[in-house]
């Protein structure tokens, strides 16, 4: 199956745009699209523990199970007003 | 309300959106763009976002904000793209019939946009610049 990945902020440049498209086998995970995105781009790697995962504009966990054409997204740590 | 803009905000049409004749009080936040940050001086910022996303997490927002405080009500306008220092970035805006539960239930939602809502911002100093590290957020 074939899923789209978008990214945001400073993942962009790393991944050399703003959306990439990922082969996966039937049944893979978030946590396999995980591991594919860290060897198909090396310096997205030290920075993939730190994302949260969003299928189809919802969270969700590493567990989840990914389905043709999903437009998974890459969220990045939320920045904005760190200080109170 | 709960949106994201490119335009620059006016607060007017996000407090006209909560106040009504059972609200005694409306709290009202405004996210300025500060000209410092951990001593370096900023020229300006870039905010990027998951437009549709944050606007579907920020009306999460306005629902938690609900089922804590039912008696108030929530508007919230987000920003993006290129902004000035002295800009406004974000505002919110809760009313409720009396001021505790308004000052309450706004600092939350603001709290909670940040650990949510998927937006990211970018500082440009004279001399380089850099996203932001913030929260990882809890999946």
């Amino acid at each position: 199956m074939r899923v789209r990945v978008r990214l945001f902020a400073g993942l962009t440049e790393l991944a050399g745009g703003p959306e990439v498209v990922v082969d996966l086998e039937e049944g893979a995970k978030v946590r396999d699209l995980e591991d594919q995105l860290g060897r198909k781009y090396p310096r997205l790697k030290p920075l993939l523990a730190s994302l949260a995962f969003a299928v189809d504009e919802e969270y969700k966990t590493r567990d989840y199970a990914l389905h043709n054409n999903d437009e998974i997204a890459l969220i990045p740590p939320i920045s904005g007003g760190r200080d109170v | 309300m709960f949106d994201l803009t490119e335009d620059p905000l006016d607060p007017g049409p996000v407090v006209e959106d909560v106040r009504h004749p059972g609200s005694g009080a409306v709290v009202v936040f405004l996210g300025i763009v500060r000209d410092e940050d951990h001593g370096r001086r900023v020229r300006y910022l870039e905010y990027d976002s998951y437009r549709s996303m944050a606007e579907k997490e920020m009306r999460k927002v306005g629902e938690e904000v609900l089922a804590r405080w039912p008696a108030t009500r929530i508007a919230m306008r987000h920003r993006f793209g290129r902004l000035e220092v002295g800009e406004t970035a974000l505002v919110a805006a809760v009313s409720a019939p009396h001021r505790g539960d308004a000052f309450e239930a706004c600092r939350y939602a603001i709290d909670r946009i940040k650990e949510i809502v998927p937006i990211w911002k970018k500082e440009v100093w004279e001399d380089g610049e850099a996203w932001l590290e913030g929260h990882p957020v809890q999946g």
